[in-house]
């Protein structure tokens, strides 16, 4: 178990769906070198098949006994979707635009649809997702490689890519199918929680672009973090389907507030909601009871005094407040270890025991002349 | 082909007979074998022996897909003839898949299909070779690995990583655009093989700085595979130049999503090269029949190991213990007699330990693994005999 857990908290009231936040993963990280098609953040409509599809059907995670349950490996056509480009080339010899595969299947292929009837009882709402980096994780636990590792210093789960031969056992491992294997270089990679951004005190880029502000991040031991207030002080914050058992680190703020029913004549039911509570409890555990209750009361208290921590959190005036990285801590962590301050591949496996000379790890090197990564300068 | 299949499976029958295998007899040759492939000529002075490879079953894997194409599988044989000279050492091995499995790095839930040479770097006592499943603590052992994947990078190796960028996304065109691509694929491999370095699976590390040097040749045709391995016989890491050493052969089956230890493999098997004096004790440690009451040892086993262990196909899957049910296709005689005695002196790699955590097959103190198992080193003679004869009859039927 790692020392501190950096952890993210996602407001559902708040989430527009704009995907601004899978843009920013994706421009970051994810449009180059066999990532294609990986999204490791998504933003899915609930209900519905989610990304990949059906992902809380494919198994991994642990049971009761805490024992590590099979799963199965998604497809790339059939489950994630093969990202379809456009022939812009030949757009020059007067061709028509057609995209170069026939697309049959991709994220978000049911967007908005959601579930029910329009306009009597229609509804649904996004739920963004990014890697959990769970306490517990699935996926390390499957690597019959010790290929993945969570950081002392912050919980981040990461890939060795030197060490994954990928076997892919992670993938059938996590529950939440949010690690991928990309075959352009034969191993699996996932979300790593923009950590070369966070050592510099900036937050991940999904958060950083949220146009609702619906993310925060801290570290869950840090009092004075939204991340510990929205999580511990008011326990309105829950992890996503922790009957996995992974203890995952990323909460969220169950949506409360759905607009009104209508009977079959059209007419307003007074009081109605549409979301279903089943819903949120198989999402959220049976916590979800508490956390709406705490988020209506607050809004009631807010409504009527003016006054509300909680809301004033939610609300997310600030970016500064809503991160809390503490710069100076990783800092503190690379002098302490002896390490170059911004790694960015775990250096424990770099030299192997049996190898006579290190190689040199250079990820990083665009031509020019950065320093090159790793720890041993 | 017809002829090498009916071969193969007469060469099985026997092989189940006489259950400890037999050894392989390198021929030596003159003249240059530092990069021979399976059409070379030189194979034509090898001696084919058949040799049986089992399903890897010590423990079993997450993937559900996988699990239920592997549920039923069944051991399959191999043709492996050595060839060496003064400095160099090769090896073919043929065998029959109806499928070629090949992946051309467009794929999430398709394998490859592979083999695996596999060297210990000390054999001077043939009683304490390394582990089979990729060595073992304090007994390193060096495999030469060889997949059909195709269009491969390597992430961090020449850090070339500007040039892969997603085509639509540079500012080329027409003739420009081209190019890059071209450039772009000349940056892949076609040539998935590597070679690693282990001391148990967990520590396993690639070698790529180039002090181990093994060439490697894939072909399929008529419905099988023919690999070869040629290697100098001494480099930083193993000493081949004995007269018998210890090798061991690794199968994958694409079509069964073989990866990692989900394969078929021999037990340690010795191959003697001809025209050295001596290695008899290797051949004998290896390959001599086993004596012992199989009924007598079944009991034995029922009494004493069944608790912990899953002996037979039909027993109940137990995650306290490696299950055993093919143990006596790839364990000798000797490392049984170790394990059963001294559990800690080889501790097979086994689940993670988060994976299961409420069975602990070993406990950990400063990185050294003591095994749970306790010794049954208080066994009487002819209980241990019998056991081991049992152990042994345990592994699948020849496909």
């Amino acid at each position: 178990m790692s020392k501190r857990q950096l952890a993210m908290v996602m407001d559902l009231n708040k989430c527009i769906g704009c995907q601004t936040c899978t843009v920013a993963c994706k421009t970051q990280w994810t449009n180059r070198n066999g990532r294609e098609y990986m999204y490791w953040n998504n933003v899915e409509t609930y209900p519905g098949t989610g990304y990949p599809k059906n992902w809380m059907e494919l198994g991994g995670g642990f049971d009761a006994a805490g024992d590590l349950q099979a799963g199965v490996i998604p497809n790339l056509e059939a489950d994630y979707g093969v990202p379809w480009d456009y022939n812009y080339d030949a757009l020059q010899g007067g061709a028509s635009f057609e995209p170069n595969v026939e697309p049959t299947w991709g994220p978000n292929w049911d967007e908005d649809e959601g579930a029910g009837m329009f306009p009597q009882d229609n509804y649904f709402f996004y739920l963004p997702r990014i890697c959990n980096h769970c306490t517990n994780p699935g996926c390390l636990s499957a690597c019959p490689r010790d290929a993945i590792f969570k950081r002392e210093q912050d919980g981040v789960v990461l890939v060795d890519l030197d060490r994954c031969q990928g076997y892919r056992y992670c993938i059938a491992g996590c529950p939440y199918k949010k690690i991928y294997f990309n075959p352009k270089i034969s191993k699996s990679e996932k979300c790593i929680l923009c950590f070369p951004r966070v050592e510099q005190g900036l937050p991940p880029a999904c958060a950083q672009q949220c146009v609702g502000r619906i993310r925060f991040v801290g570290f869950l031991d840090d009092e004075e973090s939204q991340v510990y207030k929205l999580v511990h002080k008011y326990k309105v914050a829950l992890g996503l389907r922790t009957d996995y058992g992974t203890q995952p680190n990323v909460y969220y703020v169950p949506p409360t507030e759905s607009p009104v029913k209508f009977d079959a004549d059209g007419k307003i039911i007074p009081d109605s909601g549409r979301l279903p509570i089943e819903e949120l409890e198989k999402l959220f555990g049976p916590e979800v009871h508490g956390a709406i209750k705490t988020l209506k009361a607050e809004m009631k208290k807010r409504k009527e005094t003016g006054e509300s921590e909680l809301m004033d959190i939610l609300i997310a005036y600030q970016h500064s407040d809503m991160f809390r990285l503490d710069n100076n801590y990783y800092q503190q962590v690379a002098r302490d270890n002896g390490h170059h301050p911004l790694a960015p591949v775990d250096t424990r496996y770099v030299a192997g025991k049996h190898t006579k000379t290190t190689h040199e790890i250079k990820f990083f090197h665009g031509g020019h002349g950065h320093a090159a990564a790793g720890g041993h300068h | 082909m017809k002829k090498l299949v009916n071969s193969l499976l007469a060469a099985g029958a026997i092989a189940t007979a006489v259950s400890a295998g037999s050894a392989i007899t390198a021929v030596k040759v003159n003249g240059n074998i530092d990069k021979v492939s399976y059409d070379s000529a030189v194979w034509k002075q090898a001696k084919m022996t058949t040799v049986t490879l089992y399903p890897q079953t010590t423990i079993e894997f997450n993937d559900k897909k996988a699990n239920e194409l592997n549920a039923d599988a069944k051991a399959i044989t191999a043709q492996i003839g050595a060839i060496y000279n003064g400095k160099q050492i090769a090896f073919i091995m043929k065998w029959a898949d109806g499928t070629k499995n090949v992946t051309y790095a467009n794929t999430t839930d398709t394998y490859a299909d592979g083999f695996a040479i596999q060297f210990a770097s000390d054999a001077k006592n043939p009683k304490e070779l390394p582990y089979i499943g990729m060595g073992s603590d304090g007994r390193p052992v060096v495999i030469h690995l060889q997949k059909e994947v195709y269009g491969s990078y390597e992430p961090n190796g020449n850090g070339d990583v500007a040039h892969q960028v997603n085509p639509n996304q540079t500012h080329l065109f027409g003739k420009d655009l081209e190019a890059y691509n071209i450039h772009v694929r000349s940056l892949g491999s076609n040539d998935y093989e590597k070679t690693f370095v282990a001391e148990g699976f967990r520590s396993t590390t690639e070698i790529k700085d180039g002090s181990s040097k093994g060439y490697l040749r894939f072909g399929y045709a008529n419905k099988g595979w023919s690999g070869t391995l040629s290697r100098p016989l001494k480099d930083a890491y193993v000493n081949l130049d004995a007269a018998a050493i210890p090798v061991a052969f690794a199968i994958w089956d694409g079509a069964k999503m073989n990866r990692n230890g989900l394969k078929y493999l021999t037990g340690w098997t010795a191959v003697k090269l001809e025209g050295k004096k001596g290695g008899n004790d290797l051949v004998e440690a290896l390959h001599a029949p086993v004596k012992g009451d199989v009924a007598k040892g079944k009991e034995v086993a029922a009494n004493n190991c069944s608790a912990c262990h899953q002996l037979e196909k039909t027993d109940a899957p137990n995650l306290m213990g490696p299950s055993l049910t093919n143990i006596g296709g790839y364990a000798s005689v000797d490392y049984l007699r170790e394990s059963i005695v001294n559990p800690s002196a080889v501790v097979v790699p086994g689940y993670n330990r988060n994976a299961h955590s409420a069975y602990e097959w070993y406990t950990l103190d400063n990185g050294k693994r003591t095994s749970t198992m306790p010794e049954f080193s208080w066994l009487e003679q002819a209980d241990m005999e019998n056991l081991i004869a049992y152990l042994k009859t345990l592994k699948a039927e020849v496909k």
